[in-house]
């Protein structure tokens, strides 16, 4: 069973650091040019308790502005200078003032987004037969990890090791040359299994050379590898003009 | 080509596009066209299809046009589509908005703004295409600049971002605050 810590719920009340001192300073109807930073602080650090105690998150945002309000306090309890004019701009609270209401002003901007009418909420256009309709007809695309796990299993039906040293061969083929042949041969097939592009009786690097290419080919989108349902076969197919490789010819 | 006819065509056109169509586009379509003339007659098809009062009006949004239900629907239209309804987290309208009203900015400095790390929300908005990746920005690290997109103006039913309502002047927030209470000074 899983351990009560682990199970941690991300605030929803609260957004953020900021967004707990605007609600404590609403609260308690505090003038923001005059924090009260010694009571601020202690509902401050009261609620983070709390927050702790729910088992919520408290992610390390919340204890820097908790060690800046400290370093605010102990400030404001040193000696003001006498020089009036600089007491202005020497409280210490100013820079979190001016940041407290820099974002109260985006907040009330989200507010304001809200309000309007939302697209798919309050206001819908004509809908095309798309990607949310038809999620059981879509070909699923391949991730990496994927396309690694069939190249394993090719290497597994040929009897080869994955980790075996690389045994070298005088008649390799380059890269480029390899990333030709997988075009040309899509091209006139338009689909085939991932598998089938690997030649009967291949050598280890070889495979690995048609996998490179046929990495490099998904990359530059020449081709498409898909699914035509969870966990089937690879496929690859032609996906339009090979731009990247056509110098080369 | 007499004007009603025309307006005809204009609005089949609008009907048909899968997304809110540009007067450039229409030009393409309609090359003996001037600018004005199009313009002119989408005004006319706005005003009168509004004044039909049904269920749905013709809108300006995200540089285009298109037919878009009635607000006072939505609650059918849902139980028609089966689908939940678009919802944007607190967390990422506020970042939303941070980014609408200061693109192109970076994830840093919305971090900053917000107090709290936007990693999480930043992807919820790259994920609904409201925002995108549009550069980076030439300073240590080279970081991703974030904007909004053309479907962030859709989903809003902003015609441009010059339509974004427009951000409070500080004063006005300052003002929104309460008054002090006396004796709770540190």
């Amino acid at each position: 069973m899983d351990s009560p810590e682990t199970c941690l719920v991300k605030v929803q009340a609260f957004e953020g650091p900021l967004d707990l001192l605007l609600h404590l300073i609403k609260k308690h109807e505090i003038n923001i040019y005059d924090i009260p930073v010694a009571l601020i602080t202690q509902q401050y650090l009261e609620y983070l308790n709390m927050m702790k105690e729910l088992n919520l998150e408290i992610v390390g945002d919340y204890l820097i502005i908790a060690a800046e309000l400290g370093h605010i306090k102990s400030k404001m309890l040193l000696p003001k200078p006498e020089d009036d004019d600089e007491i202005e701009e020497d409280d210490p609270r100013s820079d979190l003032v001016r940041r407290l209401i820099e974002y109260q002003r985006y907040q009330e901007a989200a507010e304001q987004f809200s309000r309007l009418e939302a697209l798919e909420r309050d206001v819908f256009t004509r809908s095309y037969e798309d990607d949310t309709a038809d999620d059981a007809n879509q070909l699923l695309t391949v991730d990496l990890w994927s396309l690694i796990d069939s190249l394993r299993e090719v290497f597994k039906r040929r009897n080869l090791s994955i980790s075996e040293g690389i045994q070298f061969d005088i008649e390799t083929v380059t890269l480029d040359e390899r990333i030709e042949e997988v075009t040309s041969i899509l091209i006139s097939r338009k689909e085939m299994r991932f598998e089938d592009l690997f030649r009967k009786n291949a050598s280890r690097l070889d495979l690995i050379i048609t996998f490179l290419a046929i990495l490099e080919l998904i990359r530059a989108r020449t081709i498409n590898a898909y699914q035509e349902y969870p966990f089937g076969p690879i496929k690859l197919a032609y996906a339009g003009e090979h731009v990247a490789w056509k110098k080369n010819t | 080509m007499e004007k009603e006819h025309l307006k005809k065509v204009i609005e089949c056109i609008i009907f048909v596009s899968e997304k809110p169509l540009s007067i450039q586009r229409l030009q393409k379509v309609l090359p003996e066209l001037k600018r004005s003339e199009i313009s002119e007659c989408i005004e006319e098809l706005i005003s009168e299809w509004n004044s039909l009062d049904r269920g749905f009006r013709l809108h300006e949004v995200a540089n285009g046009y298109q037919f878009r239900t009635n607000s006072d629907f939505s609650e059918e239209i849902i139980r028609f589509k089966e689908t939940k309804p678009f919802r944007l987290s607190r967390a990422a309208l506020e970042a939303l908005a941070i980014i609408a009203y200061n693109q192109p900015i970076t994830r840093l400095e919305v971090d900053q703004i917000r107090g709290v790390d936007s990693t999480g929300v930043i992807g919820v908005l790259l994920e609904k295409r409201l925002v995108e990746i549009s550069g980076r920005k030439e300073v240590i690290g080279r970081p991703f600049l974030y904007a909004t997109t053309s479907e962030f103006l859709e989903t809003f039913g902003l015609r441009s971002l010059r339509d974004l309502p427009s951000l409070k002047e500080l004063e006005e927030i300052e003002a929104s605050f309460e008054k002090p209470l006396q004796g709770l000074d540190a």
